[in-house]
């Protein structure tokens, strides 16, 4: 079977002061630590379960510039066959059709019969990858998959809903299937897996072929804003325990949870 | 799955001779886990000598109890090391990547943030808002470094160590500096978990760190960082434990302590970091002895026969197979049999476990657990900084 992975690299924002660029639609990312987006690693280990049970090759995809290379490695490092990465300085700032297009150009002809991509990213979030990339490729796409197994030439799968249920759905491969975290438990990569994955090779390309002319104007973000401060928000300070007890009173004190 | 066999080409038998081994069982015995844990040096070793290459092992979850506190490798007549064969099997569990979910967090963390408690590294002196303390962010040059390290810089609780001995050496006029924000984790604990190319990347950061800025001395709060930067980064300045910059002060009545104070009667918990395995046993109790009103009794099990924590080998960040009740409960209610009021230690992961034992056994209101740097403030203070 021929698989394949996308996955990004992203910054870690948590407890990061983030602050709006000065062109009112970015954010500044710099001193930022970078690592694969979390959804992408479940994906990640769910394409090399699969390899390992139904056998074939893995390659894994990752549109982004040559820093977010380490994500590949993470991929080689664990057991994907192929790495490639396609770059344009046009899509720095890319919106999600732009960047589908971008994945649509890296696939080219090579068909494969999975194709495996985390649900959103932890970045920008619009969880469009996957169908828009099924669409551009005009095969079937499942999204929000917490459940999945391949049987011959079809994949059974589990679709996350609201209030945890789920719903079973049955696909004809090949498709495109955007994975959602839970789904297993992804694997350390140590550093040394990671160092030896340095000597594979990983195929650059560029953007020539990738058409975003008809893309950009599909969505365009006008401005970016922090949310306001909110109104009447308490700090609670002191100990974790005082803290804790704080936490306990004003709950009882609103109702309705406890 | 990587495979045991492939550790450097030879056997784990070959590699660390244990052909030699008279499972005598001393090794066993004086493990601090072997009474509530399957883990069993010597059976393990006897294990790795009868399978052909000892593959089995890697099935042993009970691995990830040890705490690499090294009681069985000092223990050892024939001088095995079966510390080292448990760090050995963990570092092809580590390759195979099935590991405990919290200690993959945690090294990840490192890797990413520069410590191990997925904190940001711009949070790093976060600690150190509002008080007195030398950085070279703030161009101050000593040759003297003060490695803060991560448990004390992040965690609220140790975070008392951090802030007690910055107090301390600015009322003591101690000439150092500290690497702020530039700080990366040892890579101890990493290195014990198992994960080798994790320590070298720390380690190589500050090793660095330390050569750029000419440093002629490394002071550390923590035990662990102190031992490993001693046992594992070959640097070729003398490095030391704060307890050991104390006593000396102390000595030289340089240490201004409060006059009056009411008797307190404290236990001194010997870390493994720094008793059994850097022989530091004298240092924070001639600190403890200088604090007017301190009156100093010893455990039972104290000194090379310390009862170890279980803080250590990565165990803060790995639940283990362990039932019963934790070695810092036994310690805990030992204390409190004894009349204790106060147990003192000096390793901020020593102060976490028995602080959550404290907890645990409902001891609260009963005994209390100081730092010795936090005893020393708080008699030269006249306060209790502890919270
Ligand atoms: S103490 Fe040494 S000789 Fe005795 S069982 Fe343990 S490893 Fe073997
Ligand atoms: S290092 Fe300590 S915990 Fe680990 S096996 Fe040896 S005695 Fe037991």
């Amino acid at each position: 079977m021929k698989i394949a992975v996308f996955v990004k690299h992203v910054p870690d924002v948590a407890e990061a002061d983030l602050e709006v660029a000065a062109d009112g639609r970015t954010l500044k990312g710099a001193g930022l630590p970078f690592e694969m987006n979390e959804w992408d690693r479940f994906a990640l280990e769910e394409a090399v379960l699969i390899k390992d049970e139904v056998g074939g090759d893995l390659t894994a995809f990752l549109i982004g510039d040559e820093a977010a290379e380490e994500s590949l490695r993470r991929c080689l490092a664990v057991g994907a066959d192929r790495a490639v990465r396609l770059w344009d300085e046009a899509l720095s700032g890319a919106n999600p059709f732009e960047i589908a297009a971008a994945m649509r150009g890296a696939v080219g002809d090579d068909n494969y019969d999975l194709i495996l991509c985390g649900a959103q990213s932890s970045d920008y979030g619009y969880g469009m990858g996957g169908p828009l990339l099924a669409e551009a490729l005009g095969i079937n796409s499942v999204a929000l998959v917490n459940k999945m197994k391949v049987e011959g030439s079809k994949v059974l799968v589990t679709r996350e809903l609201e209030g945890g249920w789920g719903e079973e759905v049955e696909v004809n491969l090949p498709a495109v299937i955007s994975i959602q975290t839970g789904i297993n438990e992804p694997r350390y990569v140590s550093i040394l897996g990671i160092k030896k994955a340095r000597k594979k090779p990983i195929d650059v390309l560029d953007g020539a072929g990738v058409d975003l002319s008809s893309e950009g104007g599909k969505l365009v973000v006008e401005s970016l804003q922090a949310p306001p401060l909110g109104e009447g928000a308490e700090f609670l300070e002191g100990s974790p325990e005082e803290v804790a007890e704080r936490c306990l009173a004003l709950l009882k004190e609103a109702g309705g949870v406890l | 799955m990587p495979k045991l066999s492939d550790i450097e080409g030879v056997t784990l038998a070959e590699r660390f001779e244990l052909a030699a081994c008279l499972q005598c069982g001393r090794c066993t015995g004086g493990c601090p886990m072997s009474i509530r844990s399957p883990l069993n040096s010597r059976k393990f070793l006897y294990e790795s000598l009868i399978r052909e290459d000892g593959e089995a092992l890697l099935e042993r979850e009970e691995v990830w109890d040890c705490t690499s506190c090294r009681t069985c490798s000092s223990r050892c007549p024939r001088e095995l090391d079966p510390a080292m064969v448990m760090r050995a099997v963990r570092t092809v569990k580590i390759e195979g990547g099935r590991i405990p979910k919290t200690l993959m967090d945690a090294m990840e963390s490192s890797l990413k943030h520069g410590n191990p408690w997925g904190r940001s590294r711009m949070k790093r002196t976060a600690w150190a808002e509002g008080i007195t303390v030398n950085s070279i962010e703030e161009d101050a040059e000593s040759e003297r470094l003060w490695f803060v390290g991560c448990t004390p810089a992040y965690d609220p609780r140790a975070m008392g160590m951090a802030k007690a001995l910055a107090r301390i050496f600015e009322v003591a006029g101690v000439d150092y500096t500290t690497l702020g924000s530039e700080e990366v984790c040892c890579g101890s604990e990493m290195l014990r978990a198992g994960e080798e190319g994790l320590f070298e990347e720390l380690s190589e950061v500050n090793k660095e760190n330390f050569a750029e800025l000419e440093f002629a001395e490394v002071v550390a709060t923590s035990p662990h960082c102190m031992n490993t930067f001693i046992a594992d980064y070959g640097l070729d300045i003398p490095v030391t434990h704060y307890t050991q910059l104390l006593a000396a002060l102390a000595a030289e009545g340089k240490l201004p302590f409060g006059g009056e104070s009411e008797e307190v009667k404290v236990a001194f918990h010997d870390p493994c970091y720094l008793g059994k395995q850097n022989s530091i046993y004298d240092a924070p109790r001639n600190v403890l002895k200088a604090v007017p009103g301190v009156e100093l009794v010893e455990f039972a099990r104290s000194r090379e026969r310390s009862l170890c924590c279980e803080g250590g080998g990565g165990r803060m960040w790995i639940e283990g197979m362990g039932e019963g009740e934790r070695n810092a409960q036994i310690r805990v209610r030992d204390a409190i049999e004894m009349g204790v009021d106060v147990i003192a230690t000096a390793c901020p992961f020593c102060l976490l476990t028995l602080e959550d034992a404290v907890k645990t056994t409902g001891s609260e209101g009963k005994i209390r657990i100081f730092d010795i740097a936090e005893i020393v403030v708080n008699s030269i203070d006249g306060s209790e900084r502890s919270e």
